[in-house]
């Protein structure tokens, strides 16, 4: 085996840390922009740890979704390394490169350290340093700058609804729910799950009843589209596959457009037009159905309508010579996959995550998902499993009524409008273009960055422009953060204890995030932050709806103000009496003992029979379950298939799935479609300051086609300009073969705004400044990859 | 007393580098590409679009072999360089002049200069800071999502590390350059 092993070959702080096959002027470029970083000096910002003993406090990882487990060694109050937690099934003991550099987040110079009162016009981040109390005090009544809470609502008449409110995922983000929406009562909620995986989760469960889990340990054959498991790690699933992908055991097919890390382990991959998936699946359908290659017995148990979805198939002659022409696949492939999936003891079409691609997502997952039915390989060992979750008890909220409280309204072009969590292009748009039945004129944020995260960039700033009070609560100064007029500043993970929460599936566990250090400068964890903010603003807002609001003023006449106040929920704090570690401990207590809390406190984990079920196999290995307790097969005769899903004709929706010749892959000539994705470095734009992780990736590239650049004389580092129907951006290119000749490829979360954020700050090109604001019609998802763009050499 | 070295299941990594960054917040690490203790190797894919090898766009987990004949040993002229009780190569800071002879010996690229010390640095399989303490596996090994390493005493005939090297075909990089590397690739 001929092996390259020279460190300076591959060097790292740069997407192209493969430039080996490139030309010598490539790697100037790479090293010219290393000289850019060594010029600033040497940065010396890791610790070595000690040979003494420490403290290991357990922790959950916060710096993405996947809470992964670990222990946080701290030496005299200080952080020096994150350790993977043995315990928790889900993580498999282990910590991924953000996982590590998560001490680099708690110690980011550009943290936010103390509450801020903007003194400067929203976007110029000028900023006054103000106690805690003055920062609630400037959200409940404002200051020459900006109009509080208390003038709003008055204006508004106690229409709570004229409150907005997002938050970013998290273990926090329940308990902001409380606050905004329970207690002050707005149904008008934004969260990531529009810009994020929305149709997955609603075409799985809809029509399998789950997302559920692929048990990638035991499967034997994986087709992989859209998902990029090596660089968008996904807990257990990255750690279970690539161990036994290459020939040991999971024959792994890849689509994506673009060849990543994932596609580098398949034994194929296959470059499929963007937005064009659903075309191969319903190919592989085909094959099949008619080929009599799936589990007859299965489907006529549990299927709903299948005949007739079996008829939709073939009578629409979805065949694979039919879907080459669409999606760039052979039809010889296809038939060669539909067959071996077929055949395979085990396989699986993995549900994938991510944001919606494009308009057809929510049929493509309910295609994916019935293709996976018809193999039979559901509820079972090796399949897509439902698994189990343990229960914990629930919290009781007092939750206020109010009689003014109006209903939410971004519904707009949506056939099944999300209640609790909407859409954040439909509700923005709706506002912006002042089509919101009432004013909607605050934003309670925490933790989000839509500057960055939902398409169209301007937009977004406009919609915060158009606000009377901007309030976040944040750990960094995002580009959203500086369109704040309040904020208030958040204890980093590893500065809290989070409520206990609980993980399902296979192998089921209680979880808890302690606190490895107290919160540096003035921080505070954010349900001190909910509690004290609650304080704050119950009374005064109380007038506010004693004043308005006629069911409490009747309640208030026949059972005294106290009474009303306290019983029905009218004061905000009460969710927070107690601090989350008692809470969780109250919690863990009531529904698994005293013993369990002892566990749990210690390890970070808990499960019945812990004890005697974890066991260590080898250095690397541990058992959490035995295997007759995994929990593989738990639906049984429960489970529904639904291939005809009538109801949904009824909202205008496609009952099986189908194709449209509108969908059909075209870009104009001249042109190119944009496509995003992620890097195992980064978590969107929530790590671009994070001083180690820059330090791996440390900007994001513009992936053109190699033959194309050449003819327009672009070479690696060129400064390009790339320009679609709603903004342009510039960034450094990267000519590859890992591209087709009309795409172009960029990480998602670069190009910061913020100047808060020195090493964010101007850092490559955001993407959310060139994606269209469409949205996909089931939800009103926002569609990531249905963005054409110009681009030219500067 | 042991002769400790390491097994790559390398075909699990995924180039994910949480063993750089593992590497880097336990040892101490400066940051900067070319202060790298341990390494991912990756090459652009060969081939032309949409039709690209596969095979060429493997990752190549890397850091210093830990030779038993070690170059960098043999030609420092201050015996900076040596081996430790367990076999493994260790730099001594108070004796480096900082001459880079032994950067220029080592056929893996494994040492750097470390400008705070004024020595020129490499692994230690965390002798100084996770063995010291009585722990079993070096922050690299511990941290990895795929388990793509294995650590241990090859003296030892019962340890997981000679067992793999016993029941498992491995290789070893630049063997023919006789440096008796004690890192050892599984495929």
């Amino acid at each position: 085996m001929q092996v390259e092993v020279s460190r300076r070959k591959f060097l790292q702080g740069s997407v192209a840390l493969s430039v080996i096959a490139g030309t010598s002027a490539s790697v100037t470029n790479l090293l010219a922009g290393h000289d850019e970083h060594e010029a600033e000096g040497d940065i010396s910002v890791t610790t070595k740890t000690s040979i003494e003993k420490a403290e290991n406090i357990p922790f959950l990882c916060g710096i993405c979704v996947n809470k992964c487990a670990g222990f946080a060694r701290v030496e005299n109050g200080v952080v020096t390394k994150l350790n993977p937690n043995p315990y928790f099934p889900k993580s498999r003991n282990m910590l991924c490169a953000r996982g590590n550099a998560g001490i680099q987040t708690m110690y980011d110079p550009d943290r936010l350290k103390y509450p801020l009162i903007r003194v400067g016009e929203r976007g110029d981040g000028k900023y006054k340093r103000v106690s805690w109390d003055e920062a609630y005090d400037a959200i409940l009544n404002g200051t020459d700058k900006f109009k509080g809470l208390k003038q709003i609502l008055d204006e508004e008449k106690d229409n709570r609804a004229t409150i907005g409110y997002c938050n970013g995922e998290g273990l926090s983000k329940e308990g902001f729910e409380v606050l905004v929406g329970e207690k002050l009562g707005t149904p008008n909620y934004v969260d990531e799950i529009s810009i994020c995986l929305e149709t997955t989760l609603g075409g799985y469960v809809n029509t399998i009843g789950t997302y559920g889990e692929a048990d990638l340990n035991n499967a034997d054959y994986l087709i992989i589209a859209g998902a990029n498991r090596a660089e968008a790690i996904i807990t257990p699933d990255t750690m279970d596959m690539f161990k036994r992908t290459k020939g040991r055991g999971l024959k792994t097919i890849v689509l994506d457009p673009r060849f990543t890390s994932t596609a580098a382990k398949a034994d194929k991959w296959l470059a499929v037009n963007p937005g064009t998936d659903l075309a191969f699946v319903l190919a592989l359908t085909y094959v099949a159905l008619s080929e009599n290659l799936y589990d007859k017995a299965f489907v006529e148990k549990y299927g709903v309508g299948f005949e007739d979805y079996k008829n939709h198939i073939l009578s629409h002659k979805y065949t694979p010579e039919w879907a080459e022409k669409i999606t760039n696949i052979s039809a010889k492939d296809t038939y060669k996959i539909a067959r071996e999936f077929m055949a395979a003891r085990s396989p699986i079409y993995y549900q994938g995550r991510r944001s919606v691609f494009s308009k057809n997502d929510f049929q493509l997952r309910r295609a994916m998902a019935l293709f996976q039915s018809l193999s039979g390989n559901l509820d079972k060992k090796g399949g897509i499993v439902y698994g189990e979750k343990l229960a914990l008890p629930k919290e009781d909220i007092n939750m206020p009524m109010y009689a003014q409280v109006k209903s939410r309204f971004d519904k707009e072009g949506i056939a099944i409008p999300a209640q609790k969590t909407g859409s954040w292009i439909v509700f923005r748009n709706m506002v912006l273009e002042g089509k919101a039945p009432y004013p909607v004129r605050v934003m309670m944020m925490r933790k989000h960055n839509p500057m960055s995260g939902v398409p169209n960039t301007k937009k977004t700033e406009e919609f915060l422009k158009k606000m009377d009070l901007n309030v976040m609560i944040d750990i960094l100064p995002s580009d959203t953060t500086m369109f704040a007029d309040v904020i208030l500043p958040e204890a980093s993970y590893l500065e809290r204890t989070s409520p206990v929460a609980s993980y399902g599936f296979l192998e089921p566990a209680i979880v808890m995030r302690k606190q490895a250090a107290k919160p540096l400068f003035e921080t505070k964890e954010p349900e001190v932050i909910y509690k004290e903010l609650a304080e704050k603003l119950s009374k005064p807002l109380w007038e506010i709806t004693k004043k308005y609001d006629e069911d409490v003023q009747d309640e208030i006449k026949s059972r005294g103000e106290e009474k009303v106040y306290e019983e029905d929920g009218f004061n905000l704090a009460d969710p927070w009496e107690k601090p989350v570690y008692e809470q969780n401990k109250e919690r863990i207590v009531e529904a698994f003992g005293e013993e369990a809390w002892k566990i749990l406190d210690e390890k970070g984990v808990y499960y019945p029979n812990m004890e005697n079920y974890h066991k260590q196999i080898d250095a690397n290995e541990f058992q959490y379950y035995p295997e007759d307790k995994k929990k593989y097969t738990t639906r049984k005769d429960k489970l529904k298939l639904v291939f005809n899903f009538k109801n949904l004709a009824k909202k205008g929706i496609d009952p099986m799935p189908m194709w449209k010749d509108e969908w059909n892959f075209k870009v104009p000539e001249g042109k190119f479609r944009l496509v995003t994705g992620r890097h195992a470095q980064f978590t969107q734009s929530g790590t671009t300051n994070n001083i180690m992780l820059r330090d791996l990736i440390s900007t994001n590239y513009l992936w053109i086609n190699r033959r194309v650049a050449e003819q327009k004389k672009i070479a690696f580092g060129d400064l390009v300009e790339v320009k679609s129907n709603i903004g342009k951006v510039q960034i450094k290119a990267y000519p590859t073969e890992k591209i087709a000749p009309n795409q172009i490829f960029m990480l998602h979360g670069f190009g910061g705004s913020s100047e808060g954020m020195e090493f964010a700050y101007g850092n490559g090109a955001n993407d959310a400044l060139l994606i269209e604001d469409k949205i996909e019609p089931v939800y009103g998802a926002a569609v990531m990859h249905e963005t054409d763009v110009e681009i030219r050499k500067v | 007393m042991a002769r400790y070295g390491m097994a790559l299941d390398y075909k699990n990594c995924i180039n994910c580098k949480a063993c750089e960054v593992a590497c880097k917040e336990e040892n101490g690490v400066l940051l900067g590409a070319d202060k790298h203790r341990i390494w991912v190797g990756a090459n652009e894919v060969k081939g032309e679009w949409p039709l690209l090898d596969i095979a060429s766009a493997a990752f190549l987990p890397s850091q210093c072999q830990h030779c038993e004949e070690a170059p960098c040993q043999e030609v420092c002229p201050t015996h900076a360089t040596y081996y430790d009780e367990n076999h493994v190569v260790r730099v001594d800071s108070d004796k480096c002049i900082l001459c880079s002879y032994c950067m220029n010996a080592c056929p893996y690229d494994a040492r750097y200069v470390d400008d705070r010390t004024v020595t020129v640095d490499k692994c230690t399989f965390c002798s100084d800071t996770r063995l010291a303490r009585g722990e079993t596996t070096t922050a690299c090994q511990n941290t990895c999502p795929t388990k793509v390493r294995t650590f241990g005493d090859l003296d030892d005939y019962n340890s997981e590390i000679s067992e793999l090297l016993r029941t498992r075909e491995h290789f070893s990089l630049k063997a023919h350059l006789g440096t008796k590397p004690k890192l050892f690739y599984l495929t």
